[in-house]
């Protein structure tokens, strides 16, 4: 191989890479966006003051109200959890074993404190002990 | 003095003599007489009063008993109180416990056969590891991992969930026998949460480049063995000091994450700077002359990675990083030895994964000039639960499949390549979802590539995470 060749091939890669990031967080909005208007929960507004989903509903005589829900420890978890592994049951585990656990993950997964505390709350509240 | 009046009575009426009485006037007769009658009704008053008195004074004795028996009572609890008492044992709430110790970890279980060799038990992996907390904000973690392998070898099968190990690994010990036993330390780390936002860490920290070498143990990982280019290209650990942490954006979940750290990055294997002498996994830390120990060449490496999350809705997410290190290999400093990675993972519903990281290295070098190494790897994993199909067994299956590659090298200079070792490996396989824990999979792997080490494969594997 020339090094001509290997210079087209070494620029040609990173940005075929960048290509398909781009291309999956558009299949991602595209998808997300297919979902039915007032079925879908939408975590993609920043303008909330707290962690939310908002979903909106259309109705041909009113307009468009948004509810919004908070995110809850448990889908925190469950988004979390399944960056790196199955879900574990809360159960497997006491409130302090939890605590150390959510510490370890926390730091490993770099998830933010606030997040990090509601997931906590949500798996020593169902822990078995 | 109800007697004394009895007496007085008695007395008056003995004591006058019967010749007197009748000496006695009628006044005084009568006078005597209402005396007589008076006294008989003190005397009645003075019975009465008796027998009240005599009432009163059995109800005081019936009180006095009833006192005492009372009191009996007391002084029998107060004594028997007073005896020592073993205390009930009430359970405390362990979430109030300050410190807390535990294990974590995997095992894994490996059959294989590859192409010319027969099908053999290969591998066994114990891989825990132990977590101590003291207090809320100070963790100290480090994972172990102890391999008995199969020494008729299986090229090609980098087993080892543990990232620290060096390149090489997919190397056979050809025409072994037995077993062997091998027991490294993964890491071995001090966390301690400075802020929301910043945690420091340090010790044998695994490294940030790309997100594979921090969360590749066996049971997370679906494919019983790591992408060639993470293997060959980057080290896995590094001993030095970590700042990371993340910063929500928003508040609907968006956060960037971020990790900055100096560690003691790779090395040379005889202290030259020939190309073919750099030691990835080493670490540029050993013995000097004097018997203390120093980096070899004084500068240790830096590097970072700068990551965002991006969820659209419940187990939809985006997460996209990118992350490099750099730092002087050989010992006389004359070279540094460069890696950039860019890594991505799209999860898209509960039931499809998409993650990847593209991977290049490139190091100085006395006899070969500037080389160039790369590769990437992809892998997508469809859980069949996807479907809807209510049956129990398809839907505990995930069908998994991967492509990576890997360039070994290139001479910038004289425009060859190094090593001339080029690798393409398509992965095809399944993970059986006993419990959420406990993992059957399996998968076939068919090489392209110029190394002769490299050859298709069949793998099995039961891993545990615990």
């Amino acid at each position: 191989m020339n090094k001509p060749k290997q210079l087209k091939t070494l620029i040609r890669t990173p940005l075929a890479l960048v290509i398909a990031a781009m291309a999956m967080g558009a299949l991602a909005s595209a998808l997300y966006s297919a979902e039915p208007a007032g079925t879908a929960p939408d975590i993609g507004s920043a303008s909330s003051q707290t962690n939310s989903i908002e979903s909106v509903t259309n109705s041909p005589d009113a307009k468009p109200v948004v509810a919004k829900t908070e995110i809850s420890g448990a889908e925190l978890y469950s988004m979390h959890c399944n960056r790196c592994h199955p879900e574990r049951y809360p159960t497997e585990r006491t409130a302090a074993q939890w605590k150390t656990i959510m510490l370890h993950m926390q730091v490993r997964a770099n998830i933010p404190a606030g997040q990090a505390r509601q997931i906590l709350k949500y798996l020593q509240d169902n822990s078995g002990r | 003095m109800t007697l004394g009046l009895v007496a007085a009575g008695c007395a008056i009426g003995t004591a006058v003599p019967t010749h007197v009485s009748a000496a006695v006037s009628d006044a005084d007769f009568e006078t005597l007489k209402e005396q007589v009658q008076q006294m008989s009704g003190e005397l009645q008053s003075l019975k009465q009063t008796n027998q009240l008195d005599q009432q009163t004074i059995q109800q005081l004795q019936q009180q006095l008993g009833e006192t005492q028996t009372l009191a009996t009572n007391a002084v029998q609890k107060a004594e028997a109180a007073a005896q020592p008492q073993p205390l009930p044992r009430v359970p405390i709430d362990e979430a109030t416990v300050n410190h807390n110790f535990q294990i974590l970890g995997d095992a894994e279980f490996q059959f294989s056969k590859a192409n010319g060799q027969n099908a053999a038990f290969s591998l066994a992996d114990f891989a825990p590891i132990f977590l101590y907390r003291g207090g809320d904000n100070v963790l100290f973690e480090a994972g172990f991992d102890f391999i008995l392998q199969n020494n008729g070898g299986t090229p090609g099968t980098s087993t080892d969930s543990n990232p620290a190990n060096p390149p090489g690994d997919t190397t056979p010990t050809a025409n072994g026998t037995g077993y062997t036993t091998t027991i490294n330390l993964s890491f071995a780390q001090l966390d301690y949460v400075m802020s929301d936002y910043v945690t420091l860490c340090v010790g044998d920290l695994l490294l940030p480049l790309g997100t594979y070498s921090e969360r590749s143990a066996g049971w997370l990982n679906k494919f019983p063995d790591n992408p060639l280019a993470v293997d060959a290209l980057i080290p896995g650990t590094g001993i030095g000091a970590e700042l990371r942490g993340a910063i929500p954006v928003g508040d609907s979940g968006k956060f960037i994450n971020y990790a900055v750290y100096g560690v003691n990055g790779p090395g040379s294997a005889d202290g030259t700077g020939n190309a073919a002498q750099l030691d990835i996994a080493g670490g540029n830390v050993g013995f000097t002359s004097n018997g203390g120990m120093a980096n070899l060449h004084g500068k240790p490496d830096g590097g970072g990675r700068l990551g965002i999350f991006l969820p659209f809705k419940p187990h939809c997410d985006l997460e996209l990083g990118i992350s490099a290190q750099s730092g002087e290999w050989d010992n006389a400093g004359n070279h540094l030895w460069t890696a950039g990675v860019f890594d991505a993972a799209l999860h898209l519903g509960s039931s499809l994964e998409i993650k990847g990281e593209y991977i290049q290295t490139q190091y100085g070098s006395d006899d070969l000039g500037a080389v160039r190494q790369q590769g990437w790897w992809i892998q997508a994993g469809y859980k069949l639960a996807g479907l809807n199909l209510e049956l129990p067994v398809i839907n505990n299956v995930e069908l998994v499949g991967r492509f990576d590659s890997l360039q070994n090298g290139y001479d910038s200079v004289n425009g060859n390549n190094l090593f001339d070792f080029n690798t393409r490996r398509y992965s095809a396989g399944y993970i059986y979802y006993i419990t959420t824990a406990l993992l059957f999979e399996g998968d076939y792997e068919f090489l392209n590539s110029n190394d002769p080490s490299q050859v298709n494969q069949f793998i099995l594997q039961l891993s545990y995470g615990f």
